[in-house]
């Protein structure tokens, strides 16, 4: 299974900060309501064969001259010290508003978000330490002479988890079914049309991905691992949404859902003898033997219940205050639960203020670069944020294998700089209230954001950018109007968060074709002749040292343009988790999200002997020592 | 007009309202705090009321603002007054040191040395700070530094000012329409009726929610946004009232005389009705300060980072670690409508014509 930080697809999503909804193009927006949902019935059937003659495809003739590779000389990252067993409880805010994995409403919950996607294996996984590839549902693997085709060699002990073995067939159904009319599923439509465009069957274990562009081979393997599709389950007519949305599909993940209860919980179950348990990469993961995730729609509320040892970890992805003011107290002192701060080393959200270009004021380049000189970032890190944040220096940071360009600094808080940008836009007046004028006009922009969590540090910035003489309207707008506002490109300012991918993806963010126009991710409207070239070449280029110098001047560039100010990024994952739940020494991998996610690297696992102990000591009041680490190994300064 | 002249019945009103002792107390109180509030710049502020600074007098508060170079500091923007007068501190303190005449340099600050919107940070905690004299953060601060008792005070002028303009709008059209509907009766009353029967039925929350999710809400369109669903509460009591009046001798005599219909409205009829109009005047106020108040509350009221009591109730209640917040918001709050509830009995039983009817 892909890291998660890693999985989230380069499609339309914005990010909000850390913590909102995001819209999303194709989903449906809002939360999760069971009573939403349409009533029929969950069909928990064991026998999957819905489909009597599932489509099976001709054998194409396979190139001569392919050199296959695989890889088992990385390092193992799991401890072998790891139990397997016991009953994790953790939430999810909404329940989802369907089972399916793909087609309409599938895509917009917390279950979906963290945990459906996750319940499938890939064809390749990353050694998320090194960053090289290891195997999966694929053995080997090997490049055409093209530069754009993929060949994999399928594990033939993969099987669904209903039984059924897991064959090339059903990768060739994979992309048929993705791009059925049937599916309503405008990002599969998308990705089998212009990302990859075909797979080809040579045997039952053999294919070939083919992709649209020729890339380094570490990003077609990304890029191009697609999914199998249990064909003898999934029929497709009409009624496609509807009947499939309460079905349990088979699997090739380590769990498959074992119990539903609608509005309430869903209960993942670890296969027995699951086929991915005799990989090197496999072994001492996925340790946990049932998985209870219940509904609990408020994450305060759900904090309470963590108090109360009834979920059994709490991921703090909100501001410090609240980790810093919440998590403490008897439980954390006793050593009944522990904190833990860990770093990792992924590519940044591109969390900042975007600049629309094609607003009058803000067009003007000194105003831009006037204004992110006025926004003292660094006074928010250090009083809201509690130092526990650090600035983000550049939309693409912390790229792996060298895309990202560390010289790129963002532009610091500099009033004479401010000042001077100012000056030389013909903003030279000030007002009686200390804000610049010019011919009646006053310096002030608005800021449109989607969420109450960004008022404290707005608050701390407008303040400080009073000093320049320049003013900021915030306007918090209610997430949904927010987003139609994103998506219609009538801000002047947007706080917003990009996702990232492995690699920067320039052209939907930047290039002219995005420009002017609404729905498109190039939300400043940049539009500047020379990166569009640039931008061209970088999508043509096929070799990574190209790749690489190409987005350094496309960064550059960017960073002149100023029509992003980099905000910050939150360096670490912090948790409070129950005494027995144990992580190994290393605790983590270079790019974890959650550490305690039972679906991610799930590397950690659960102590039942320990759970006891830890409950007779708290009725006798013996206590431990406090656990609190702090883990910088993956720390990038 | 007849509505301002005195007539010894409304003296007499008068002082049967000083009479009852905790309404009359609540009014002066009430008033002298609105008067407080008009000029809460000189007593809330972090700009100095007067500054001496080489020979010239300066007064900041309401002036334009003062770049920091005119009193000798490095800066172009707006003076920082506390820091300046520990600048000018510290220069007497070394001139004295050095034996020479202590520069005549001096300023005077508010009470409350902090305007509502300024985040104070200090260097070694985190906010929300408790109260301290020491700081002259006399009510301590919210979750960004802002001084509670600041955004207190700016939020009650906002919240007063928004309810006697929203009563002023409502009255207004409500009187103007129960009277008319009450004197001309048929078939514009029964229009009218039904009109504002269906217009009633309208959730008004959610509207506000609709329109607060379309366009940011500021003090203007929020008010016009309530007036427009605020206003039929009037019409009933002065349809009623003036129905009952306009079938009075006097309405009859004042029209056999030839007297106008504006005249007989304006004249006669309006001044008998007076008593329920005023009467409802301190509900409909306490009614407007805690309608803006649930509506910031719930997010949908002004924007930040306008001073507002349902910004700090909510702040306060999701930081119910730090109790000065939320204590000092509905301590405020319970005192304010306290207040206007005494008010309002007290009016009602100096309008009583029974003087001696007790409740039990």
């Amino acid at each position: 299974m892909r890291n998660l930080y890693l999985a989230i697809p380069l499609l339309l999503l914005f990010g909000c900060g850390q913590e909102a909804a995001a819209p999303t193009g194709s989903g449906a927006e809002g939360t999760s309501d069971a009573s939403t949902a349409p009533s029929d019935e969950l069909v928990t059937a064991t026998d999957t064969h819905l489909v009597a003659n599932p489509p099976t495809y001709p054998n194409e003739k396979l190139p001569d001259g392919l050199v296959w590779v695989t890889n088992d000389t990385d390092p193992v990252y799991a401890s072998p010290e790891a139990k397997r067993g016991g009953t994790m409880h953790i939430y999810m805010q909404g329940f989802p508003l369907t089972l399916r994995q793909y087609g309409p409403d599938s895509n917009s919950d917390d279950f979906a978000y963290y945990y459906k996607s996750a319940l499938n294996a890939s064809l390749v996984d990353l050694q998320p330490n090194t960053l090289n590839f290891v195997p999966s549902l694929a053995t080997h693997w090997a490049f055409g002479a093209d530069g754009k085709t993929v060949y994999y060699k399928l594990n033939p002990n993969a099987r669904w988890s209903d039984g059924e073995p897991v064959t090339a067939d059903d990768y060739v159904f994979g992309r048929e079914f993705r791009l059925s009319k049937y599916l309503l599923d405008p990002y599969g439509q998308n990705y089998f049309t212009n990302i990859v465009v075909n797979v080809k069957k040579y045997d039952d274990y053999t294919i070939s991905v083919e992709g649209a562009t020729a890339k380094p081979k570490n990003e077609m393997l990304y890029q191009y691992s697609v999914s199998p599709i249990a064909r003898h389950f999934y029929k497709l007519d009409d009624n496609f949404v509807e009947n499939y949305n309460w079905r349990i599909a088979p699997v090739t993940g380590p769990y498959e859902i074992s119990t539903v209860e609608k509005g309430r919980y869903i209960e993942l179950k670890r296969i027995k003898n699951w086929w991915g348990d005799d990989l090197k990469y496999n072994k001492n993961r996925y340790n946990v033997d049932t998985i209870r995730l219940d509904v609990i729609r408020d994450d305060t509320v759900a904090f309470e219940y963590f108090l109360k040892g009834q979920i059994d970890k709490f991921l703090f992805n909100t501001n410090p205050a609240r980790w810093h003011e919440k998590a403490r107290g008897e439980i954390f002192d006793k050593g009944y639960a522990g904190k833990i701060e860990f770093y990792n080393d992924v590519p940044r959200e591109a969390r900042g203020l975007w600049l629309n270009t094609d607003d009058p004021l803000l067009s003007d380049k000194n105003v831009r670069y006037g204004i992110a000189y006025a926004i003292n970032m660094d006074k928010v890190l250090s009083t809201v944020f509690r130092n526990d944040y650090e600035r983000l220096q550049s939309p693409y940071q912390g790229y792996y294998w060298g895309y990202s360009d560390p010289t790129i600094r963002a532009r610091p808080f500099d009033l004479a700089k401010a000042n001077k940008y100012f000056d030389d836009a013909g903003w030279t007046q000030r007002g009686p209230d200390g804000i610049r004028v010019k011919n009646g006009q006053r310096l002030s922009v608005s800021i449109s954001y989607g969420t109450d969590e960004h008022s404290p540090w707005l608050i701390v910035l407008r303040e400080e950018a009073k000093k320049a003489g320049l003013e900021l309207n915030l306007q918090l707008l209610d997430p949904a109007a927010w987003g139609n506002q994103v998506q219609q490109k009538k801000f002047q300012i947007v706080v917003l968060t990009l996702s990232t991918g492995l690699t920067p993806s320039y052209w939907q963010a930047y290039h002219s074709d995005n420009a002017h126009k609404p729905q498109t991710n190039n939300l400043t409207n940049t539009d500047d002749p020379e990166l569009d070239k640039l931008i061209t070449e970088y999508e043509a280029a096929t070799t990574l040292e190209r790749r690489v110098e190409l987005s350094h001047e496309i960064q550059h560039i960017i960073h002149d343009i100023c029509a992003f100010i980099p905000l910050y990024t939150i360096p670490s994952i912090r948790e409070t988790f129950w005494r027995w739940m144990k992580l190994p020494p290393e605790h983590g991998v270079r790019t974890s999200g959650d550490l305690f996610n039972p679906l991610d690297t799930a590397i950690f696992w659960i102590d039942e002997q320990e759970k006891e102990e830890t409950l007779a000591a708290m009725k006798s009041g013996k206590t431990f020592p406090p656990i609190n680490i702090v883990d910088k190994t993956w720390h990038v300064e | 007009m007849a509505l301002i002249q005195l007539s010894p019945q409304t003296i007499k009103q008068w002082r049967r309202f000083r009479t009852i002792k905790r309404g009359y107390y609540s009014l002066v109180v009430l008033i002298a705090l609105l008067a407080l509030s008009c000029i809460s710049e000189l007593l809330v502020s972090n700009r100095a009321i007067v500054v001496k600074y080489e020979g010239q007098y300066y007064f900041p508060t309401y002036s334009a603002f003062l770049p920091g170079r005119t009193f000798g500091l490095d800066y172009d923007y707006e003076t920082n007054y506390r820091e300046l007068e520990t600048h000018f501190d510290t220069e007497r303190d070394a001139a004295e040191a050095a034996g020479k005449a202590p520069p005549d340099n001096w300023l005077l600050l508010p009470i409350v040395p902090y305007s509502a919107y300024e985040t104070d940070f200090q260097s070694d905690a985190f906010p929300p700070y408790a109260p301290s004299l020491g700081d002259k953060h006399f009510l301590g601060t919210d979750v960004t530094g802002r001084d509670i008792l600041a955004r207190l005070v700016y939020g009650f002028r906002l919240a007063m000012a928004f309810s006697l303009i929203l009563l002023a709008c409502n009255y207004l059209i409500g009187v103007a329409l129960g009277c008319a509907m009450g004197f001309w009766g048929g078939v514009f009353d029964l229009l009218f009726q039904r009109l504002i029967e269906v217009w009633s039925n309208v959730p008004f929350l959610y509207v506000i929610m609709i329109i607060s999710s379309v366009v940011v809400p500021n003090f203007w369109t929020l008010i016009i946004a309530m007036v427009i669903f605020g206003w039929m509460g009037m019409t009933w009591y002065m349809r009623t009232a003036t129905y009952k009046e306009k079938a009075r001798e006097y309405v009859a005599a004042a029209q056999a005389l030839g007297a106008s219909q504006l005249r007989i409205v304006f004249r006669h009829i309006l001044p008998n009705t007076i008593a329920i109009i005023v009467t409802f005047i301190p509900f409909s106020i306490a009614s407007g300060v805690t309608a803006l108040t649930a509506l910031d509350y719930l997010g949908f009221g002004l924007p930040p980072p306008t001073p507002s009591w349902g910004e700090l109730l909510g702040e306060g209640t999701a930081n119910l670690q730090s109790p000065w917040i939320v204590t000092s918001v509905v301590a405020a709050m319970t005192l304010v409508l306290l207040m206007v509830a005494f008010i309002g009995e007290a009016i009602r039983e100096a309008f009583d014509p029974k003087q001696f009817t007790f409740y039990e």
